[in-house]
């Protein structure tokens, strides 16, 4: 990613998109904190050893864990992370759609990221989504070999 | 004579954060994640260190460790990762031979 600015307003757009994400229930238990201060950026990624990027922008997708308790889900239940990656895929399209690279990082310290953030009781950052405009060079992927759909199906019967 | 410094505290206390982070997230994450940490913080500390270093120092830290690509993983070509990650330990190995015993 490039040192260039992102402006406030394509965050707007993105978090707009993100609202109509599917969530369980259509209860919405994710909560989102965006971010585009130079010295909280520095921060987040010397905590998240997963950021590569250095972004000038990110969006943290938490989960209102006070709101999950609240709807009775026992701890154990999958749902709301289940709609963290419905929002995370809805926001990568969305920062597409606007322009901008985006990358989500899910190596870093939840704890560390609860202080950084001002995160308050109850929520926890689950994904972070890095935004920035995207650089013409970009690192080598973990793992360049792609898989077609094919691999990745199985018909039945 | 002592060595000058090659880390301001700025540069020290981000990768102190690295480190202590990346000993947090290994718990849960995948095991060949451990060496990448690792070299995502020889390449910070290098990147750090470079301006500052003597040249040969310097040098060296341009050597195979900057080759390394930032992402790679044992998983997939493994034997072809070892054999990188040996070149990376002998050159460092040959800088260090060549500064405290030569």
């Amino acid at each position: 990613m490039t040192d260039e600015p992102v402006a406030r307003e394509q965050i707007e757009t993105i978090l707009d998109a993100v609202r109509w994400a599917p969530t369980a229930g259509n209860r919405h238990l994710q909560r989102f904190v965006a971010t585009t201060d130079p010295g909280t950026l520095r921060v987040l990624r010397m905590v998240s050893p997963g950021m590569i990027a250095k972004p000038t922008a990110a969006i943290a997708v938490c989960v209102d864990h006070a709101l999950v308790a609240e709807y009775g889900f026992p701890p154990e239940n999958h749902g709301p992370w289940i709609d963290v990656g419905t929002a995370t895929a809805t926001l990568l399209l969305a920062a597409q759609a606007v322009g901008l690279g985006a990358g989500p990082v899910s190596s870093f310290s939840r704890a560390a990221v609860g202080v950084v953030l001002d995160l308050p009781e109850g929520w926890v950052a689950e994904l972070v989504v890095c935004l920035g405009h995207p650089a013409p060079d970009q690192p080598r992927a973990i793992k360049p070999a792609r898989l077609t759909w094919r691999d990745l199906t199985h018909w039945v019967p | 004579m002592s060595a000058p410094w090659v880390l301001d505290e700025d540069d020290a206390l981000e990768l102190l954060a690295y480190l202590v982070t990346a000993a947090r997230t290994q718990v849960d994450e995948a095991a060949e994640y451990g060496p990448m940490r690792l070299l995502t913080a020889a390449h910070r500390l290098a990147e750090a260190m470079g301006p500052r270093a003597t040249e040969a120092t310097a040098e060296a830290l341009d050597g195979p460790l900057s080759q390394m690509p930032l992402l790679a993983v044992p998983r997939g070509d493994r034997e072809q990762y070892v054999e990188q990650l040996d070149g990376v330990c002998r050159s460092v190995a040959a800088h260090l031979k060549t500064k405290y015993a030569p």
